[in-house]
């Protein structure tokens, strides 16, 4: 019984890491929208914004199903602490408002977008001989959608970073040197981790930051930029609900128009 | 000196087929920096709530197009039967003078696959 | 004697132009065309492209902040399509403006310095989501009328990318008459929102189809336009549709328009409407509207903060 009710706390603990992960990163996408470098990348940088949104209500919707709230609750209406997301997803896009003097940094979006997808990608593999049945046949619904994204990331990635334009270069560095100290968080599996691995749920941290390490390298090394990938998660776990203001103002965002009538159908 | 920004926008012109089958059909035209960046802008620009099966992007300046002079020279008079069965149609009532059926364009066409023996 | 030559031959060149154009033919973007025409072109899709940019921005406003998982993907979806539609114009502008070396970059310039202009209602703010509901019923609305009215532009680049521009629009017409059923259906709070922003938008939109002749604002392109076959009804005859498409639905769902005076007058079958102030098209023509220089600046930072990803990529031979 004790065993059954722990597998369940991991089947949920797991399904909200995926859902907040892509929800706060569609999230930030979309506040890029209209401010892309050109208007071509801006039609088609949305649509990975709302394919990732898309993935995030699926993994709300199987949420929903066992019984945790409804998506659009799940999505709106929890607070900071209850959120499960990496928190290097929920950084901010740059200084300022997306309303009010968005200085947006493109190279810190092509870095996490590039970095995120690969990793996405690396547990998407892994999901698909999950032992949570549901969970498996999404999995390979999703990797379908991922081709396209992580070929759009790496195509930006490898052209900034290998543009041996001064700027750029220094730019796509800086961004590396910002995003890898709190990568270590979507690896992270949180203090249910154990159970998740043992129950066949997903693989384990270091397996899946091992592919992602292999995928990436060779990437770097075909621009010729050497990196030791120094790796961690220094401002905390976001799957133990350890969170930036930054989470909390998006939230605070997000949620306005919900928050203003919960009852309400919008 | 500062850069001149308009190379960052090079002309592309967009096609794609709906189906392995289908021909390629030409779309728009986008401006990207250069091919690799064009052919992922491609489908999410123009091509988003349809079905395709493969892209094409061309350099614009490397689609050589008809001057309008050049134009003229796709007119022709209306006297080349015989280059079509329009021309050999008569060939059908010869045929039935020996008792044959004309072996038409319908009919050769259904060969596709093989031919069914017999008399 | 070559000088007269090369005179008949421009008249020739004309007479075959307006013969092509009667004709219901299409005009090609390397065809020869009279500079008026060309001219006229350039204003009107670089105007119409830069105000589907400029139109993304009230409703990317409200993207993030959309209250279900569902309307936040629609929206977002939809000020995806503004763009697209930008980029469509845009293109078409950029091919005409070949013969004078102008470029995309250029055209932000003008936009930036103020010499292109922008639709009036893109000017306006969008300050609750029943705004954004109402932008994509009544302002998409309004844009359907105006842009299928030139759906058979003589001008064959325009008239494509208009076909694929106005099957979009009736995906976001009815993205926006999703979120104000739901409004409308709702809370009191919720109709009143519908209600204020009816309120709000309504001389906007009546200004959107432009002066009914030039004595309102001193000059209208609309002549020339028709004359080209460009499009086909007059401003005062879009506007008349726009009411009569839309008064009832607006009623009918239990809402009022904050104009006396309107009526269908069935002598004369034209709608009698309070005028607007015509002369708020000339402030929004300077850029002095609720929202022009936010957004204006907003479209300014994004261009200047990615100016190094442009360098960056610009092929190396020139």
């Amino acid at each position: 019984m004790e065993n059954e009710s722990l597998k369940n706390l991991a089947i949920k603990e797991l399904l909200l890491q995926l859902a907040d992960d892509d929800f706060i990163h569609a999230y930030r996408g979309s506040e890029w929208l209209g401010l892309a470098p050109h208007i071509e990348e801006d039609v088609a940088s949305s649509s990975i914004a709302q394919d990732t949104m898309g993935h995030a209500v699926i993994y709300y919707k199987l949420l929903e199903e066992i019984g945790e709230g409804t998506a659009d609750w799940l999505a709106h209406d929890r607070q900071a602490h209850e959120r499960r997301n990496a928190i290097i997803l929920e950084a901010a896009n740059g200084p300022g408002h997306y309303m009010k003097d968005p200085d947006y940094d493109w190279a810190f979006a092509v870095v996490r977008n590039y970095f995120y997808t690969q990793a996405k990608a690396i547990r998407i593999q892994s999901l698909q001989s999950s032992s949570y049945a549901p969970l498996a046949e999404v999995a390979q619904k999703v990797q379908m959608e991922l081709y396209y994204h992580l070929m759009h990331w790496k195509v930006w990635f490898v052209q900034l970073l290998g543009s041996g334009h001064k700027e750029a270069v220094s730019r796509m560095k800086t961004a590396i040197e910002k995003t890898l100290p709190d990568f270590a968080g979507i690896f992270s599996l949180g203090q249910f981790g154990e159970e998740m691995v043992e129950q066949g749920l997903i693989e384990g941290e270091a397996a899946i930051q091992k592919k992602w390490i292999d995928a990436v390298t060779p990437i770097f090394e075909s621009v010729g930029v050497a990196t030791t990938f120094e790796i961690g998660m220094e401002k905390g776990d976001g799957r133990n609900g350890v969170h930036t203001e930054d989470l909390k103002t998006a939230l605070d965002t997000l949620s306005e128009v919900y928050a203003s009538d919960k009852a309400a159908s919008w | 000196m500062e850069p001149r920004q308009e190379a960052y926008f090079e002309e592309f012109e967009v096609f794609s087929r709906k189906t392995k089958s289908a021909p390629v059909q030409y779309h728009y035209s986008l401006l990207a920096p250069n091919e690799d960046i064009a052919i992922m802008m491609a489908q999410e620009n123009f091509m988003r709530r349809e079905a395709v099966d493969d892209i094409w992007i061309v350099k614009r300046q490397n689609i050589r197009k008809m001057t309008a002079d050049e134009k003229k020279t796709l007119q022709r008079m209306d006297n080349k039967d015989y280059r079509t069965t329009k021309g050999y149609g008569y060939l059908k009532k010869k045929w039935r003078k020996y008792e044959q059926d004309m072996l038409d364009e319908k009919e050769i066409m259904s060969w596709a696959g093989g031919v069914k023996n017999g008399e | 004697m070559n000088v007269l030559l090369n005179e008949m031959a421009e008249q020739e060149k004309l007479k075959h132009f307006i013969a092509r154009i009667d004709a219901g033919e299409k005009i090609e973007a390397d065809d020869w065309m009279p500079e008026d025409y060309r001219g006229t072109l350039i204003k009107l899709i670089s105007m119409h492209g830069i105000s589907e940019i400029m139109g993304a921005l009230p409703e990317k406003e409200w993207v993030p902040k959309a209250p279900t998982l569902n309307r936040k993907l629609g929206i977002m979806a939809k000020v995806q399509d503004e763009m697209g539609h930008g980029q469509l114009l845009l293109r078409v502008v950029e091919d005409l403006l070949r013969p004078f070396a102008k470029k995309r970059e250029d055209l932000m310039q003008d936009l930036f310095n103020g010499d292109l202009k922008f639709h009036n209602v893109f000017h306006m703010e969008a300050k609750t989501w029943g705004d954004a509901g109402l932008i994509g019923w009544l302002v998409d609305g309004a844009a359907i009328i105006s842009q299928t009215n030139m759906l058979g532009a003589s001008y064959g680049p325009y008239s494509r990318a208009l076909h694929r521009i106005c099957a979009e629009e009736v995906f976001h017409a009815q993205h926006g008459e999703a979120i104000i059923m739901a409004l409308a259906e709702g809370t009191k709070e919720q109709r009143k929102l519908v209600q204020d922003s009816i309120d709000y938008w309504w001389e906007s939109l009546l200004l959107f189809f432009g002066p009914p002749s030039k004595k309102e604002v001193g000059s209208s392109k609309q002549d020339v336009t028709i004359r080209y076959k460009i499009r086909t009804s007059t401003n005062e005859e879009l506007r008349q549709a726009f009411f009569s498409k839309y008064v009832k639905r607006i009623l009918s769902l239990g809402y009022t328009i904050p104009d006396e005076t309107l009526r269908f007058d069935e002598e004369s079958k034209t709608w009698i409407y309070q005028q607007p102030d015509w002369s708020k098209l000339k402030v929004l023509a300077r850029n002095e509207g609720p929202r022009s220089q936010d957004r204006l600046k907003l479209r300014r930072i994004s261009y200047e903060n990615n100016k190094w990803v442009r360098e960056a990529l610009a092929p190396k031979v020139i």
